[in-house]
């Protein structure tokens, strides 16, 4: 551990080190543009240039090494000077557009400036004029008069996704980002080059002029849209006046998580969030022979569970059905485990989820749900219901819309007709809201707080990055209510009153979460 | 003895052919390096000959050989710089085209003392008739034994291919290089780590200009000291001086390390051309900071020029009249840098450009009052700061001609 000096103090540094990662975890941030965690040093943009001791000319802290008793200075009058000047030098081709541009207010170029800049400009020259909106991808738009060369996007293409689409064309001060004539970026990643342009070249035609970003509330969260579970960031507006189901989330960001997605998530992830704001279920429903009632989830939870309770005082336990999905948390798939299995000895539990689709070979997975390992984990016996399955039944429980296999969906619905209550705990609309009689909305995983277990057995906490709005309620509480209507095992469920209480419990009883 | 080293048989008839060169005395340094000397001795023998690179930097060759290991199991590469792009030099391309054999047999010996089985020529696009000799000649060296595998009956064998750039200063600046030669974009690489154990294709790799090699067999030929002899103890051997300008006689000239400038374009180019005055001289391509006429009685070798705040560079003299507008020079060495920008780095592409904008505007007559000052700002933000030696080979001359011709560049400015 070789320990260095910077500005003066002392800071432990790892070996092989950079001097600016070392100060970094120190807490002293060098400014940089083109230097990315993800990627080999490029020290092009020379905006992190510090002083060492011992070397008359400044050092790059992007990929200077550490080593022992070096001397660094980062703030001396040398530094900024320098810094200054290489702002300059950017601002001078730079357009001042920031009032129109979407980086503004998470620009880096913009920051730095109010850091070290704020000066009058010199240049009295006009700027080169250059392509303001050119198709680079899918979604992305390239405006070359504000992009400065750090070369992140190409490097990302060339090292990331190995693809290679993009690359430096023409030279000097008409140096400019192209892709090929024919193709513009299409992988499935190609979202994360809005994400790590330090400045407003790339934007996302998916958010270009939709809002500002200081009007974003930024939430963590994890992607639920395949069994990878990458970290994520939620952006939403969130106090505007607005229609009932307005848009509230305006973009998904990756979020640094170096043991699942590092520093990046897919488009299918990225782009995959209109589902939060449309066709949601948001009015619990009671439907009474042709007419739809609107009650409390606790006058539900009270039918429900004297429906429950009447089928085990007969002895008609067997008659009562519960199908889980792979989108429920950890401490749901627990609870329910713990309460209709254990606590009531209901055998006829399944699950159902959605059907796999293509994955990549990076982070998208082929499975579409979030926490399939989570179920097979915790409810290990559960299998997809057949209609024969559901033809034995007298009452359902149905958490999410899928019943079972898709292709024997017609069978599955004739079975489910004829079940004589059916209650469905759901986030959305669906054809199957037709076919039961209690609709219960749940919130969106976005919408509360868990544990879901990836892929790769990591089991990831969360909390709600989206308030839920519906009548409804998570299907933990609602698991909770129907515990203490049923009156199972009070000792045991009271004290399990948040998703982190399930969670230590969980862990306490099955070892694969220890 | 001829103190000459490079061009003494210059002139003779068909010395580009090998029958003609083998005639003067040539490849005899290769057969004694390889039959008589070890490696490590040839490396020796250069380094004890203090002879220093001739592309610019001036390194010395003899340690940049001894840089590169020889415990790796990776191929080691020779990369023979003959990118000759700097403005007003042309040695290399005399040295090429007159006596090619004499750079082979310097590159044989380089690679004989370095471990090296395969050399590349990364020559200019532009010099295609020297590149033909070059390959010519490469053709005659194969069939006489000279190259290819076990050279004189030896165990060494090395193979030579020349390679032609496609036209960017850029890409005579080493790293720049060896991206070109590996088909990619000709932009410079972060250093370290240094080509001597990172270099073509990720191999430890020697890049030496033309006239550094070409010098190599007389080293082992003559010996050290009667190279150092040539020249001066710490800067061995002579220079090729390529005289340009308002001289008599522009030319290329081999005089020894630390000849005086002045001698240089009074004596052998012959003075100023009639009725035309010094004024200034660039001593070492373009890059190299402006000498005014005063200061010409500077010995010509890296440490007097350093030491007067120019460099001695690929020792380009320029040599500028009176009647030539201070603004013009300026004017041609924005251009040229700004156009040769590689365009990797921040300050190097923006700020070649800006300043190239400017002395456009003040040689349009709409020059201001502050705008040397600015010049000489953005070339003090440049030098010291970019990822390359192009940026300071922009920003000195530049400073230096704001500098010492300030008060004639106000001149352009209106009501300055």
């Amino acid at each position: 551990m070789p320990k260095i000096f910077i500005d003066d103090r002392a800071v432990e540094a790892a070996q092989g080190q950079t001097v600016l990662r070392a100060a970094e975890s120190a807490g002293i941030p060098i400014p940089h543009f083109c230097y990315h965690p993800a990627f080999a040093p490029e020290g092009s943009c020379r905006m992190c240039l510090i002083e060492i001791e011992g070397i008359p000319k400044l050092e790059l802290a992007c990929s200077t090494v550490v080593r022992e008793g070096l001397k660094v200075q980062t703030k001396s009058p040398k530094v900024v000077e320098a810094r200054k000047g290489v702002l300059e030098f950017l601002l001078a081709e730079h357009p001042l557009d920031c009032p129109i541009c979407d980086k503004a207010g998470e620009c880096k170029l913009q920051d730095y400036f109010e850091e070290y800049g704020l000066f009058r400009s010199q240049f009295k020259e006009s700027k080169e004029k250059r392509e303001k909106k050119f198709k680079l991808g899918r979604n992305l738009i390239l405006d070359r008069e504000r992009c400065i060369l750090c070369t992140r996007c190409v490097r990302f293409l060339n090292e990331i996704t190995k693809t290679e689409d993009a690359g430096i064309l023409n030279r000097g001060i008409h140096s400019e980002v192209g892709i090929f004539e024919s193709e513009f970026i299409a992988s499935n990643y190609s979202g994360n080059l809005a994400q790590i342009c330090p400045v407003g070249a790339i934007t996302d035609s998916d958010f270009r002029f939709r809002t500002r970003v200081w009007f974003l509330e930024s939430r963590e969260s994890v992607c639920p849209l395949c069994s990878r579970g990458c970290n994520i960031i939620i952006d939403s507006h969130p106090g505007f006046p607005r229609l009932p189901r307005g848009r509230r989330v305006y973009r998904i960001r990756a979020r640094w998580n170096p043991d699942v997605n590092s520093h990046w998530i897919c488009d299918h992830g990225r782009y995959g969030y209109a589902y939060l704001d449309e066709g949601r279920q948001d009015r619990l429903v009671w439907k009474k022979g042709s007419r739809d009632t609107g009650l409390s989830w606790d006058k539900a939870a009270g039918i429900l569970s004297g429906k429950i309770q009447g089928l085990m005082l007969r002895g008609k336990s067997q008659r009562i059905g519960v199908i889980l999905n792979p989108n429920l948390t950890n401490e749901e798939l627990f609870l329910a485990d713990r309460l209709f299995r254990k606590g009531l000895g209901i055998e006829k539990i399944y699950g159902a989820g959605p059907a796999p689709e293509k994955g990549d070979d990076f982070l998208l997975t082929a499975d579409r749900a979030a926490n399939s390992r989570g179920l097979r984990e915790i409810c290990p016996a559960v299998r997809a219901p057949e209609p024969k399955d559901l033809a034995e039944l007298d009452l359902l429980l149905l958490f999410g819309h899928h019943l079972g296999a898709a292709e024997r969906s017609a069978d599955l619905l004739k079975a489910l007709e004829k079940v004589e209550v059916k209650a469905l705990f759901v986030s959305h609309r669906s054809a199957l809201d037709d076919f039961v009689d209690f609709v219960i909305p749940v919130p969106a995983i976005a919408e509360k707080s868990g544990s879901l277990t990836n892929i790769d057995g990591r089991a990831q906490p969360f909390s709600a990055g989206l308030a839920f709005e519906g009548d409804g309620l998570p299907e933990w509480k609602a698991l909770l209510d129907l515990a203490k209507e049923l009156n199972v095992d009070h000792r045991y469920f009271w004290p399990l009153d948040s998703p982190a209480a399930v969670f230590r419990v969980l862990q306490e009883e099955i070892p694969f979460f220890k | 003895m001829d103190e000459k080293v490079l061009t003494r048989h210059f002139g003779v008839e068909g010395l580009f052919r090998i029958e003609v060169y083998r005639g003067l005395g040539g490849y005899k340094a290769v057969e004694k390096a390889l039959k008589e000397m070890s490696p490590s001795a040839v490396l020796e023998e250069v380094k004890k000959a203090s002879l220093r690179g001739r592309g610019g930097a001036g390194f010395p060759a003899g340690m940049k050989w001894g840089f590169v290991p020889q415990n790796v199991p990776k191929p080691r590469y020779l990369c023979v710089n003959a990118d000759e792009g700097e403005p007003g030099t042309f040695k290399d391309r005399y040295i090429m085209s007159h006596n090619p054999h004499l750079l082979l047999e310097g590159t044989i010996i380089a690679s004989y003392a370095v471990g090296i089985r395969s050399a590349f020529i990364y020559i200019r696009g532009e010099y295609e008739a020297v590149a033909l000799r070059l390959e010519a000649a490469i053709a005659e060296a194969y069939k006489a034994g000279y190259l290819g595998d076990k050279i004189l009956g030896t165990d060494f064998g090395l193979d030579v291919v020349v390679h032609r750039g496609a036209g960017a200063y850029i890409c005579g600046e080493e790293t720049a290089l060896l991206e070109s030669l590996e088909g990619k974009r000709g932009h410079p690489r972060l250093k370290p780590p240094f080509p001597a154990s990172v270099g073509l294709f990720q191999c430890p790799t020697v890049i030496n200009n033309v006239e550094t090699l070409s010098n190599v067999p007389s080293i082992v030929q003559e010996g050290a000291d009667a190279f150092i002899k040539k020249g001066l103890p710490k800067d061995g051997g002579t220079r090729v001086f390529g005289v340009s300008g308002m001289v008599k006689r522009p030319g290329i000239y081999e005089l020894p390390l630390g000849t005086k400038l002045r001698t240089i374009i009074f004596d052998h180019a012959g003075g100023m051309k009639d009725g035309k005055e010094l004024k200034a001289v660039i001593p070492g391509g373009m890059s190299a900071p402006i000498l005014t006429a005063d200061e010409i009685d500077l010995a010509m070798d890296f440490d007097s020029l350093a030491g007067a705040g120019s460099m001695l560079g690929s020792a380009a003299v320029i040599v500028i009249d009176k009647e030539t507008s201070t603004l013009d020079v300026l004017k041609a060495v924005a251009k040229f840098y700004s156009h040769e920008s590689c365009g990797q780095c921040t300050p190097c592409r923006i700020g070649t450009s800006w300043i190239h904008k400017i002395v456009k505007r003040l040689a349009g007559g709409e020059g201001e009052p502050d705008d040397i000052d600015t010049i000489i700002r953005l070339a003090g933000n440049i030098k010291g700061k970019t990822l390359c030696p192009l940026g300071d080979a922009a920003a000195l001359p530049i400073l230096s001609i704001c500098r010492k011709f300030r008060s004639e560049l106000e001149g352009y400015i209106p009501h300055a």
